[in-house]
């Protein structure tokens, strides 16, 4: 079993502290993606859980031993770097086997374990070489082959993927999920790249400037956005956000006025008062042109033609924009006035604070 | 069209000057080739007709020669292998292991480059002179390892290496000793190559310290020992045995040249701090 | 156990680890700084306290004489000949063997064979030892069969005995060095024309600029850097001269090639004055000392 736990985990340099007190709970087995911008101390923390940072506050369990002193090599975690840090004078096996022969495995266990992970990694006719005879996509297979061999209870990946081409990325990405699926083992991946999270992860965790703000499934963190900063990091494009008033509000249902609209949405207004600011925030696929009155009324600024669909840049009379999808061979030009209609049980209300305003059903239940 | 001609103009005098430049060396081991019959009679011209090994023959038969080889071969290796030993690992503390007062000692050491071998030559010698050591290998390589800038190059090189190898050798078990042997010492071979060529010429080469250390005929190197011919040989006796010895002086030198030109003349450009 | 700093917390391993991190580096320093500080740092301090004694070579007779040595010094005519012949050396033969390196480099950074070949010729005679070169110059030199003498009766002229002749030694002496060293700065200057972006010089092309104030205008600035360092590098290296004289000249004729060194040398080594050389020697280390601060204070300025 290899639980991964952390307690209010503290990162500090001198008085500057970059990590605050971070609390997480990862299940065996479970492929976990920390996002966030960069700078958010998202690759901190697994460099922490990895034992190559200190920790300087709070603790870290895995598999239930606490791991705070004990030295990277110790914890059975193994870590796929951004760069792969092959060892450039050894051969793609000696790569693979150097940290076995450090714990001094037998030689036939190491020979077999290797031929094992080249199997299932398919780059068997590669063991020969070193990492300067190799493409970028090969190297990678080599460091995630180095990291298989130890057999370990968790698996680290440092942004692994960042360094590769765009269609070997997609490539690589089903590839780690399925691999992840054959072993027996927890998955801790940190990129900055939402759609690496969104394709991978069995739970992500969106990080901001050394905190958590929010941790779920792909679709929850989709769907409901914790805040404003989840909202607006989460999804390409991204959810649009309106500041607007409230303009009624009840147990069950908010009224917020939009330029040529109001929206209606089911969320808990008990605490709200009629004109209160809050934050509107709706996705693109969930505003829909319409002939009649809509949400929002304005004119089309820009177009971009995706093929499967158009996004519609659309500016009201207010000057507030936002993104809407039309289908892919929308008719809309340019300098066209538009209506967009909410589709129903979509939108977001956010606080003054950019938190989400609880839904209605929450405060029903 | 005029700038061809400038070129070709350029390239024509330079290989003049090159001709000229080379002179000296190919007269000098024309010379030493000629019988001595015949250097009395003339020195002139570059090509040895007729031509004879006998002052080679005479150099290893009747001198110190051989002798000053076997010092200046057993210098060169044992300074160059020490100094790449000591360098490698002190530049290695330098630029990865956090240590107490790291920044402190760096700067104490690279103090040390501004201290000309001039400076500590007589203090050295009466150093030594108490120890009762001078006229030994010991004297002849010891003083030589205390120069700083092997140091200084192997930190800079260090520092260049990406740390997460390091992070992934740590992660697979690996202690310190274990990294700096099997990673980051197979890592720095250009390096370590750049300096030990340099460190073998300049040990090669020496003459200040060695001139002042080995006072005994049988401990000097051939550098040294070669200075002591100049003033002992009549130039018209032995001209042709001076020759040789030069070219015998020079010979390694020369093909150490050939063979790690590139390294030589890479390494310039990093002794020189740029 | 537990030995964290306090400014340091959290930037490493710590307790036990950083505890053995800390071991672990002075383990690796060990080796080299035992030889610095035996080698180098405590002779450094002793030259400094023998400058301050009556110290002879052999034997124990040391006798403290505060700053005697000094005061001897400023009165004696042989330090200031020497100190004279070293400037003299060094003003000649630095700024020759920069200019000589850079119009090397500028004839030779070419992209052809033949260039590489060149280049390999001319930095070859840095290769050499003294002693080799010496031998090789006094040959060259010699008044009887030297190469310079046959060619000159082969012309009809009189063979000069260049360095047992007042004016024409320390000449002969700057020929010799220059042909020894002349192949390092040109290296240096290779590898700063190296670093100018070919891309300036196509921009110059298409501006019609001339061969010359292609020259002028931008590869000579771009040198400006290496040059500096050159200049520097070759200053400190002659400040030192010592190998040349005293083994084609033996410092005369009259003392009139005697440099510092040598001074230094033979007042220890054949005078049994250990003192009073280590009084020249820290004269020579302040020498050269301001040399490279200079270079420091110029190359700071030119970082602006």
């Amino acid at each position: 079993m290899a639980d991964v736990l952390l307690r209010d985990v503290r990162k500090r340099y001198g008085a500057q502290e970059v990590i605050h007190g971070v609390s997480l709970e990862l299940k065996h087995r479970e492929f976990i993606v920390f996002v966030g911008p960069s700078g958010c101390g998202k690759s901190t923390l697994l460099r922490m859980i990895a034992g190559l940072e200190q920790i300087s506050d709070g603790e870290i369990l895995i598999g239930g031993r606490r791991v705070n002193d004990t030295p990277p090599g110790d914890r059975g975690v193994a870590m796929v770097f951004q760069n792969y840090a092959l060892y450039p004078h050894m051969t793609a096996a000696d790569n693979m086997s150097f940290g076995l022969r450090n714990i001094g495995t037998p030689r036939a266990e190491i020979e077999e374990r290797v031929a094992a992970a080249a199997r299932t990694l398919q780059i068997e006719h590669l063991l020969k070489r070193r990492p300067s005879e190799m493409s970028g996509g090969q190297r990678q297979r080599i460091a995630i082959g180095r990291a298989i061999v130890r057999r370990p209870n968790v698996f680290l990946f440092d942004e692994p993927l960042s360094n590769l081409d765009a269609a070997l990325r997609v490539q690589m990405r089903v590839e780690l999920v399925q691999l992840h699926q054959r072993l027996d083992a927890t998955s801790i991946y940190v990129t900055h790249d939402q759609v690496e999270a969104m394709t991978m992860a069995d739970r992500i965790v969106v990080f901001r400037d050394g905190r958590i703000e929010q941790v779920g499934t792909p679709l929850e963190v989709y769907r409901t956005p914790a805040n404003t900063f989840v909202a607006g990091f989460i999804g390409a494009p991204k959810m649009n956000l309106l500041e607007t008033r409230v303009t009624a509000a009840s147990t069950g249902r908010v009224e917020v006025a939009l330029p040529g609209g109001r929206a209606e949405l089911a969320v808990d207004g008990r605490a709200l008062a009629s004109g209160a600011s809050v934050t509107f925030g709706v996705r693109p696929e969930h505003l829909r042109r319409t002939a009649g009155e809509g949400v929002f009324r304005g004119q089309v600024k820009a177009l971009e033609r995706l093929g499967r669909e158009t996004l519609l840049h659309v500016t009201g009379t207010d000057g507030a924009s936002l993104i809407a999808t039309d289908t892919g061979d929308s008719p809309v030009r340019i300098g066209d006035t538009v209506a967009l209609a909410l589709e129903p049980g979509s939108g977001r209300l956010f606080g003054g604070n950019g938190a989400a305003l609880p839904p209605a059903a929450a405060s029903a239940a | 069209m005029n700038r061809t001609f400038g070129d070709r103009l350029i390239l024509v005098l330079v290989i003049g000057a090159a001709f000229v430049w080379m002179m000296p060396m190919l007269w000098v081991l024309s010379l030493s080739l000629r019988p001595n019959e015949e250097l009395v009679r003339s020195t002139a011209g570059i090509l040895p007709w007729p031509k004879t090994l006998e002052h080679f023959a005479t150099l290893l038969r009747v001198s110190l020669t051989p002798r000053w080889l076997l010092n200046s071969v057993i210098v060169a290796f044992g300074m160059t292998a020490l100094t790449l030993l000591l360098s490698s690992l002190a530049g290695y503390a330098f630029a990865r292991i956090d240590f107490p007062g790291r920044r402190a000692v760096f700067l104490l050491v690279m103090a040390g480059l501004m201290i000309p071998e001039q400076a500590i030559l007589v203090p050295l010698h009466a150093m030594l002179a108490d120890w009762e050591m001078h006229n030994t290998y010991f004297s002849l390589i010891a003083p030589r390892l205390a120069g700083p800038m092997g140091v200084f190059l192997m930190t800079q090189f260090f520092k260049a290496v990406p740390r997460e190898l390091e992070e992934a050798a740590e992660l697979d078990n690996a202690s310190r000793l274990k990294i700096f042997w099997s990673v980051m010492l197979p890592l720095s071979r250009p390096a370590l190559t750049t300096l030990g060529i340099f460190t073998f010429l300049f040990a090669w080469n020496d003459f200040l310290w060695p001139v002042v250390t080995a006072t005994q005929p049988e401990m000097y190197t051939l550098s040294v020992g070669l200075g002591s011919l100049q003033g002992n040989f009549a130039m018209s006796e032995g001209l042709g045995f001076l020759m040789a010895s030069a070219v015998f002086a020079s010979a390694p030198m020369v093909i150490l040249y050939v063979v790690f030109q590139r390294y030589i003349v890479q390494g310039i450009t990093l002794t020189s701090g740029k | 156990m537990t030995v964290t700093s306090v400014q340091d917390a959290g930037s490493r391993p710590h307790g036990l680890a950083r505890y053995r991190d800390a071991l672990s580096g002075y383990a690796f320093l060990a080796p080299f700084l035992a030889f610095y500080a035996v080698f180098l740092l405590y002779p450094f301090g002793l030259g400094l306290w023998m400058s301050l004694h009556d110290w002879e070579i052999v034997g124990d007779y040391r006798e403290f004489i505060g700053l005697l040595n000094y005061q001897e010094l400023w009165d004696d005519p042989y330090f200031w000949e020497a100190l004279k012949r070293t400037l003299q050396f060094a003003a000649i033969t630095a700024p020759a063997a920069t200019v000589l390196g850079l119009v090397l480099a500028l004839a030779l950074n070419g992209p052809l064979r033949l260039h590489g070949a060149l280049r390999a010729v001319f930095f070859a005679s840095n290769i050499f030892s003294v002693t080799v070169v010496t031998l090789v110059w006094s040959m060259v030199l010699n008044p009887d069969r030297g190469l310079i003498a046959n060619g000159m009766r082969a012309v009809g002229l009189e063979p000069i005995a260049f360095l047992a002749d007042q004016d024409w030694a320390m000449p002969a002496l700057v020929v010799t060095t220059l042909w020894w060293v002349a192949g390092f700065p040109m290296a240096l200057f290779l590898a700063g024309l190296q670093q100018i972006p070919p891309e300036v010089y196509e921009a110059a092309r298409l501006d019609n600029a001339s061969r010359w104030a292609v020259l002028r205008r931008i590869t000579l600035p771009a040198l400006a850097r290496t040059t500096l360092l050159v200049v520097v590098l070759q200053t400190v290296m002659h400040l030192q001269v010592f190998g040349q004289p005293l083994l084609m000249t033996r410092g005369g004729p009259a003392n009139s090639t005697r440099p510092l060194v040598q001074l230094i040398y033979e007042t220890s080594f054949r005078d049994w004055r250990s003192g009073y050389a280590s009084t020249v020697s820290v004269v020579l280390f302040v020498m050269m000392f301001c040399v490279a601060l200079l270079q420091f204070r110029l190359s700071r300025q030119e970082g602006d």
